[in-house]
């Protein structure tokens, strides 16, 4: 496996992270207005 | 035909009667060339290069003050009430419109050459025809979807703010295009680029002038 | 239960992408080229491409909306904008992310990275367009047509900066994805899209709800009103 890059796994759970919370944050405000509405 | 005829010529006898404003407008162009020229430092070398980025920069520029004006002379005193009461097609509006714009983008570009030829000591390598093509697609480029977004936003009161925020995603490609176009005709063009750089300006003025010629007459009925 | 369907879509898509993502960060092997940084895409892909079919939608209810001029038609554009511009900011900063182990920076000057930011931002316009504009009916032509333009803008500007890059140096890309991750790759995919279904229907029945009402507000006689000429 020449070339193959080493680690980097803090980045990996970066983007696992904010995706998630971007995901999840923006349901629970969807879930939020529709409660007030 | 002749609704665009009518509105180019009315829009350039308005230019003509308020020709200081463009004299203003050119001064403003000048002023901005200076400015990089000034940022970048005495490096002969990095003015050379980067001569096609400056000019396009600076027209950028100047073509926000300029669409916004054009565009505020209709909405106000309700002039664009009136223009909509006469029988004429949207569309003949736009390109009319558009087309002065487009003009007067290309004088201020064709004056600003020279000056950049000057400051940034460049030259034509290739020819003045290559040139004046440039100008006017990147012009053509700028101003059709300049025109449709400033009828868009005429009304509001952020939009000098907001206009070039708008232009931005569209005017990307022809900034892109334009300054390689204009460097390859002040650098020298070895590998025959210019041809491929000028149709990427035609499609794009292609699509966005049919698109902006239909959609505008939505924007100003609206 | 017929009301709420998008509740049920929504969390299949999520535990279809809980399951993939697990998958993928725990179970498959590492990629060829990239090693573990390489397990990104099961984020990075599914987001890249609901994104962009959230934008087509966008795309096909702004002419919707202007052929129209109902008020369903405009809370899609909403919805769809919105959902999409999630999905956007998201891709943009995964796309950052991986650019960095990569390339060794946060921001290259890669097509897809590049053209994706321009999307942020022409996006971005419609929604801060709507926000601006209260006339109900102007406010729906206005955002229509910017959305209509943002998305056709998007090839435009890809390949435009693609040969801006190309003719600088060669372009490559890392494409072939090993089968043993097509799999979890697919459901991540498919997850994903449940998911952005579920917060564009439930974003475009919240959004109906105000639009319907603006929509039917008695037409006070506005100062700047134009005349229609029937053509």
């Amino acid at each position: 496996m020449t070339g193959m890059i080493q680690g980097g796994w803090e980045f990996v759970w970066l983007v696992y992270g904010i995706t998630w919370a971007g995901l999840i944050g923006y349901g629970l405000s969807l879930a939020r207005k529709d409660a007030r509405a | 035909m002749k609704t665009i005829r009518d509105v180019l010529w009315k829009d350039l006898l308005i230019e003509w009667r308020a020709r200081s404003r463009t004299v203003a407008l050119l001064s403003f162009a000048y002023t901005i060339l200076l400015l990089f020229a000034f940022a970048i430092g005495p490096d002969a070398a990095a003015l050379r290069q980067h001569a096609g980025a400056y000019l396009w920069l600076g027209l950028l520029l100047c073509s926000s003050l300029l669409l916004d004006r054009t565009m505020r002379t209709e909405f106000e005193a309700g002039a664009i009430q009136s223009l909509m009461l006469v029988p004429v097609s949207s569309s003949g509006l736009f390109f009319g419109k558009a087309l002065a714009n487009t003009l007067q983008l290309w004088l201020v570009g064709a004056v600003s050459v020279p000056l950049v030829f000057v400051v940034c000591d460049a030259s034509l390598t290739e020819s003045v025809g290559l040139m004046a093509l440039t100008l006017v697609m990147g012009a053509a480029g700028l101003a059709a979807p300049g025109t449709l977004y400033a009828a868009m936003i005429a009304r509001l009161s952020g939009r000098q703010l907001l206009l070039p925020l708008m232009l931005f995603p569209l005017v990307v490609p022809v900034v892109v295009a334009a300054v390689k176009s204009t460097s390859l005709v002040m650098l020298g063009d070895p590998m025959d680029q210019i041809g491929s750089w000028l149709v990427l300006l035609g499609c794009f003025n292609l699509v966005y002038w049919s698109l902006c010629g239909i959609l505008f007459g939505r924007v100003v009925e609206a | 239960m017929n009301q709420r369907w998008e509740i049920w879509v929504g969390l299949l898509g999520t535990v279809m992408l809980v399951w993939a993502h697990y998958t993928g960060l725990f179970v498959s092997p590492p990629e060829a080229m990239m090693g573990d940084v390489g397990r990104i895409l099961y984020a990075h892909v599914p987001t890249a491409w609901v994104g962009l079919l959230t934008y087509l939608v966008a795309f096909i209810a702004a002419i919707g909306a202007l052929a129209t001029g109902r008020a369903a038609w405009d809370a899609m554009v909403e919805a769809t904008v919105e959902v999409g511009l999630l999905l956007n900011v998201l891709l943009l900063i995964q796309g950052s992310l991986w650019a960095k182990p990569t390339w060794g920076v946060y921001w290259t000057w890669d097509p897809r990275l590049t053209t994706c930011a321009i999307m942020v931002v022409a996006f971005g316009v419609v929604l801060a367009l709507r926000r601006q504009i209260d006339a109900p009916m102007r406010r729906l032509t206005i955002s229509s047509v910017a959305t209509i333009i943002a998305f056709v803008n998007v090839p435009i500007v890809y390949l435009s900066v693609k040969w801006w890059k190309t003719l600088h140096q060669p372009y490559s890309s890392p494409e072939t994805v090993d089968s043993a991750m097509v799999t979890p790759l697919r459901v991540a995919a498919f997850g994903m899209l449940f998911l952005a279904t579920a917060f564009v229907v439930r974003r475009w029945r919240i959004g109906l709800v105000a639009l319907q009402r603006d929509f039917e507000a008695p037409d006070l006689p506005e100062a700047s009103a134009p005349l229609k000429v029937e053509d």
